[in-house]
Formats: structure tokens, sequence, C-alpha cells
């Protein structure tokens, strides 16, 4: 029999391609049926595209819209993002869309800046910012600023955008006098911005230099102060100092790395028509833009609200319970540490944290009171919600007892259809769109630019410069003297407790792969380190490391067996990462103390040498112990506590929780 | 999709015309819009598109239709 299958209604046809057809025989409807059943998350520009078209063609002018704005969100393809904008300004004029706010933007450039000002609209109405647009003639920046009577007053603009390249740069190839060389280029441009500021009300966005990635001199460069290189980048310096409130930057140079210097100029373009950004990169030139305009206009989001199980740790805590979760052990468990810190990062620069859960309140609360490895603490979190309503009721919720928009929050969960819920009930909250991979967690939330600020407040600015005037003098200081000081100029502290259930998981990845910093070498799995736990002879500690820099987490960990009046070491470890910081004394300096609580006398350790341990092996000679005859087999050596008295260390503080010393994290 | 096709969806993209058709004998004057900018995004487009790379001044060059076809199809597009 024949099988041949009927074009188009075959279930094997993609969405799109069904909607094409559709569409090919003005069947629009059913098109856009098709085209929505296609759509992923992110859209693909062309479903966009299409979208926009189909809703165009049947007069859904608001839709059409939408789709042509999603652009933005679906990548950075250039010609998309053109044809969008077309498809946007046609559809607008028809929907009568309310814009958030509506500016004047005048761009002024120093190369073709003719297709970077779609792309900038577009991004700006993406974020509720319908832009009236001057632009200034190929290269007449300066002659736009300097001339009172040029076309830029007349307009009188809100936002003056400075789109220059590093070619506009005033700096000789090479300069006996860099200092003065740099102040006279870095005082042309500040004096462009006072000019500016006296003669309108504009508020100046100035991109700083993306630096070229073809250097004449190579490495050499950076060891020279008068390499025009090395005066580029002090220019970059030095106008973010001048810029301070009154004029914000867009980071060109961090741009430029982002895509690829290689890719951020092409050679040819510019040879042709002098496009000193490539076409492939003005999207993301664009995005960044807009978005430090809707900063400055004080449009960005304010607070994030966060699930629980699977995005702030791994697993679901009413099921797999404190222990079972991951976090801070394993590659998904130090994902969502990193995720949790960057999270604390940006609860410092001023953005608000919420928590949204399904869960009973007692046990989303768990981990936050009991787990060791957590960052964020409850005292990080503005508003707690943990219950079985829907989500998109209890965000409303929270942004009533907040007191803030529902167009200030950010939703951020790892399941595709409660993030679905939420932007199809509740428009107004931006979602970012998770992947699943919790590696890049910290990457796509980054990607999210609408938490800039446009600054810190006077108090934080404050606050950042004493810290940093402190963080200088030490690092004189450790620099200046000798390894004491710089191990007390650490600042270093611990936190040493019996093992507890939601560590062990993180103990037994310790004890399965420490290799250097290992004196047994015993490899314990969870059953056994479950039997020392319960064992009342036995003597189990976790050390948690922290300095002024960093939380390390729990890096060390030692058992120890009681024999009559001699407590004898049975595993000792340490992770490298802290290896030649003390840590090792303090270990002991705790296993003193159970000694002395217990009544015994002596301590007992093992050396067992392996082929990777050997940095191990002077660890109880340093400390005063003893070497027993032992002709045969490992190391035996002895410590008489009654005679030498407790091991102390100075330079680590052991505290029972977290001491926010200055500088610390 | 055949070559030809695919050439005509990058020209209808960027410029915004969908009922656009091409022709091998059309050239820059025979089409609204095509100016000096236009010819740039026209490039790009078909770069990306074809996944092929111009030459600096092919880049400048490339005005006809026909020749244009040949070019993409010298150059390995399918």
């Amino acid at each position: 029999m024949n099988t041949a299958r009927i074009p188009y209604s075959s279930s094997s046809a993609t969405p799109e391609a069904r909607g094409d057809a559709f569409r090919k025989k003005g069947q629009i409807e059913r098109a856009i049926q098709a085209y929505l059943d296609g759509v992923t998350t992110p859209p693909t520009a062309d479903l966009c595209l299409k979208l926009a078209r189909s809703y165009e063609q049947i007069e859904h002018h608001a839709e059409a819209c939408r789709w042509a704005l999603s652009i933005v969100d679906s990548g950075d393809d250039f010609t998309a993002w053109q044809a969008g904008w077309g498809l946007f300004q046609r559809n607008a004029l028809k929907a009568e869309r309310p814009a958030v706010r509506s500016i004047k933007i005048a761009l002024l450039g120093s190369y073709t800046t003719t297709q970077f000002c779609p792309v900038l609209c577009l991004a700006a109405a993406r974020l509720g910012i319908q832009v009236g647009l001057y632009e200034s003639q190929y290269g007449q920046y300066q002659q736009d600023i300097i001339d009172p009577k040029s076309g830029l007053y007349a307009f009188a603009p809100d936002i003056v955008v400075l789109a220059v390249h590093d070619g506009e740069l005033h700096l000789p190839e090479f300069s006996q006098t860099p200092e003065e060389d740099v102040r006279k280029e870095v005082s042309r441009w500040t004096g462009l911005w006072q000019m500016v500021a006296d003669r309108s009300r504009a508020r100046i966005v100035q991109h700083n230099f993306a630096l070229p990635c073809e250097i004449p001199i190579g490495h050499l460069a950076t060891r020279l102060p008068g390499s025009q290189y090395m005066m580029a980048q002090a220019v970059n310096t030095r106008l973010g100092e001048a810029a301070a409130n009154a004029v914000s930057l867009v980071d060109c140079e961090r741009l430029s790395a982002l895509i690829g210097k290689q890719r951020w100029c092409d050679p040819r373009y510019w040879h042709l028509s002098k496009q000193a950004v490539a076409l492939e990169a003005l999207p993301l030139l664009a995005r960044h833009t807009a978005t430090v305009i809707a900063a400055d206009l004080g449009l960005s989001r304010k607070c994030l609200v966060l699930d629980l199980d699977n995005t702030l740790w791994g697993g679901v805590i009413a099921e797999d319970g404190l222990a079972g979760i991951k976090l801070g052990h394993g590659a998904d468990g130090e994902a969502f540490v990193a995720f949790q810190e960057y999270l604390l990062k940006l609860k410092r620069k001023g953005i608000i944290l919420a928590v949204c859960s399904k869960n009973n309140h007692a046990d989303a609360l768990q981990p936050f009171e009991k787990h060791s490895e957590m960052r964020l603490k409850m005292q990080d979190i503005a508003l707690f919600v943990a219950n079985w309503e829907s989500k998109p009721d209890n965000i409303r919720t929270i942004a009533k007892t907040l007191q803030i928009g529902l167009d200030a929050l950010v939703f951020v969960d790892d399941n595709p259809v409660e993030r679905e819920i939420v932007r199809k009930f509740l428009p107004e909250v931006d979602v970012i769109p998770m992947p699943e991979d919790p590696s890049y967690y910290v990457r796509t939330l980054s990607q999210y630019l609408l938490l800039e600020t446009s600054s810190l407040t006077a108090e934080d600015h404050e606050r950042t410069d004493q810290y940093r005037a402190r963080a200088q003098i030490k690092e004189l200081e450790a620099a200046a003297g000798s390894i004491e000081d710089f191990y007390r100029s650490l600042r270093m502290q611990a936190i040493v407790t019996p093992f507890d259930a939601s560590q062990l998981p993180r103990i037994a990845q310790l004890i399965g792969k420490t290799n250097q910093f290992n004196l047994t070498t015993r490899r314990h799995g969870m059953s056994q380190l479950e039997a020392f736990v319960q064992d009342a002879r036995c003597v189990h500690l976790a050390l948690r490391l922290r300095d002024r820099y960093t939380d390390h987490g729990l890096v060390s960990v030692m058992i120890a067996q009681r024999h009559e009046d001699v407590l004898e070491i049975d595993s000792w470890l340490m992770s490298c990462r802290v290896i030649g910081r003390t840590v090792e004394a303090t270990m002991l300096e705790h296993l003193c103390r159970r000694a002395a609580q217990l009544g015994c006398t002596s301590l007992r350790g093992t050396y067992i040498p392996t082929q990777k341990n050997a940095m191990s092996a002077d660890a109880y000679a340093k400390h005063g112990f003893e070497r027993l005859d032992s002709p045969a087999g490992p190391e035996l050596w002895t410590y008489d506590l009654r005679v030498k008295g407790p091991i102390t260390n100075t330079f680590v503080k052991t505290v029972e929780s977290w001491e926010i010393a200055d500088g610390a994290p | 999709m055949e070559l030809h096709d695919r050439l005509e969806e990058v020209f209808r993209q960027v410029f915004d015309n969908e009922t656009l058709t091409l022709t091998d004998e059309m050239t820059a004057t025979d089409i609204e819009g095509w100016d000096s900018v236009a010819h740039i995004n026209l490039m790009f487009g078909i770069e990306q598109a074809f996944g092929i790379r111009f030459k600096g001044n092919e880049l400048a060059e490339m005005k006809n239709i026909g020749e244009l076809k040949h070019f993409l199809v010298d150059k390995g597009a399918r």
C-alpha cells in the first residue's frame, strides 16, 4: 500500500512549516495558531517575525507590536532586529500602545550610526521607552556640541548618547608624558560633557572605548604606561571617575570582550562604510545602551522573587531532607552555592530578595536555619512566602506587602510550567528563562539587564570607599610584613563542629577525593560516617573557613577514636584550596579541647604514605608530636597533653557564627 | 529551499517587503530603497543567511542579482 504522506497536514511537519503553508493559502488565523504552537523560550527571531507579520495582516496591531518586540528577546540577529523595527513602527501607530516613558534621544556618533538608530529604538521600545530620535551627521559629534546653534540644541534632547569609538581618541602612538596626555584627552571629553550640561538639560550616556585587538607593539604595550594602548585604558578609567553621578557610561570595553574583539569590529565593513562596531554587535550594544537609559529613568526592576527547590538548592527539601538536598558538594551543589553568592551580591547593591515557594512553611525554612552551606540567610530575604497557593496570587501579595509595583518584580524559577503561568497571569512581571543546568544559573541571571542600577546611594558609596581604603592598607601591610603578618591580614575565622547530617555528603566527598593533605587516606563511605556519628567514643570535627575575601566552605575533616586515655586520629584531611594557612593547627586545637573534655591525656596519630600525600608528612612533627618506634608499616606519632599542653592557633579565630569583620565578604 | 528563494527571503527582510520578487536581470536601480545603507545591510544579511564571507572589494560590487547568485554558487552556498 502506498503510504505517501499528505504534505503539511502530516504530524511530522513542524508547527512553523504548517504555519507557512496556511499562510501561503491565505489562512492567517490558522497560520498564527500553528506558529504559536511552535514558540519556544526564548522564541526564535524567524518565528517572532512571522507572527508579527501575520498579526499585521489581520490588523491585530497590538499583537504585531508584541511579537516585533519579542525579537529583542530572541537573540542578536541584526537583520531580524532591523525588520522588527519597521514592523513595530507601522503597527504602533495603529495600536495605540501606551509607552511607559516617552523621551527624546540625540545620538552623536564618531562612525556610521545609521544602522544603530533603529536597533536602539527597538531595544528601548522593548523596555517601554518610546524614543524620539535625532542623529548627528556622520562624525559630527563635536561640531554639534560646540555650535550653540546646532541641530542638537534645537532638538532639546532628554538624553545625549555619545556613540564613539577608539579611533576617536587623541593619543600619540607613544608618549614621554602619558599622565599629561591622558589628562588632556579626558578633559576634552569632560569639556564636551560640560558644554552639553550648560546648553541643555540632557543627561549624557557615553560609550567608553573598546580597545582594539591589533596592537603593533604587542605584549610590551602593557609594560609601557606611555603606549597608546595603556593610555586608552587610562582614559576609560579616568572617564569613569570623572562621570561620577552626572554622566552614565556604557562599558563598551567589556561588551567588545564579551562578544569577542574580532567580531566587535569587522575591518571589511569599517573600510567600506566606516562601521566601527560591526552590524552583528549592534543589537548587543543597543540592548545595553537602552538598559543604561532605562536605569537612569528609574525603570529598572527592584525585587527578585525566588523559588526554592531546584532554584536555590538541588532537589526537593520536603522529600530529600536536609542531608539529601544538593548544596555545597558536587558540581550541582557548588553551582547552587555560586548562585546564592551571586544573589547576595545583587542584594548588597540594593536588589530586594523575596522567596515564593510551593512548600510547607516549616520545610522551606529548614535549610535557611540549619544547612551549613546556605549562603542566603533569613535576614537576607525581605519576604518569605511558602505555602500551597498559586504563584501569581503569592506574587501579588509580595508586591502589595513590599509596596512596590508588579512591574518592579523579576521571577526566578527552574520550573517552566510555573514560569509560563506567571508570564500569562502577571504579564507585568519579568520572567527569567532559567536553563536546566544550574551551572548556568549565574550567567543567565547576569544576562538579564534590568537589574542595572544608575547609582549607589551616598551611604553605599561611603561604605564602599571605606572598604576600599582599608583593604588597600591591609594589602600594603601584608606585602611589607612577614608571613605571620600575612596570616593575620587574612582575618581568618573558622566554625568547627561535630558532623551534622546536612554536611555528610560534602564530608564524604572530601574523604573520597582529597589526596594531598590526607594523613591516612582512609576512604570512609556514607554508612561508615553515619556509624561514626552514632558512636559515643568517636570524635568528629568539620571545619569551615572564611577570610576577608572569601567563604571557603567546609574544607577540613578529622575523625578520632577514644581508647582509654588515648585519643587516636583515624582520619585527618584538608582541601588543597586552604593549604598553607595554618588551618591544621586549628584542627588540632579542637582535637585537644575534645581530648580534655573526654579526660584523655595523649593524642596519637598515624601517617600512611601514598604517592600523593608527601606534603602532609611533617604535619605531626610541625605541631610537637613525637615519633614512636614502628619498624614496619605506617608511622606512629604521639603527643603528651600533660607535658606539652594544648595546641593553639592565634591566626584563625574560632567562632560560633560568622563575625562581620571589616572587609569581610 | 532553493538558493533563489532563500536570497529572495533575505531581500524581503532587508527591504521589509513581503511581495518583493527577484529576477536575475535586476540591479540596485530596480529595487526601491536599495541605497548605500540598505546595500550594507543586504550584504550582511546574505553573509549570515548563507554562511559565507565576501571580500572587502566584493562587498561593494555585488549589485546585480544574477551575478550575486553565481557568486553564491562559487562560494559553495547551497
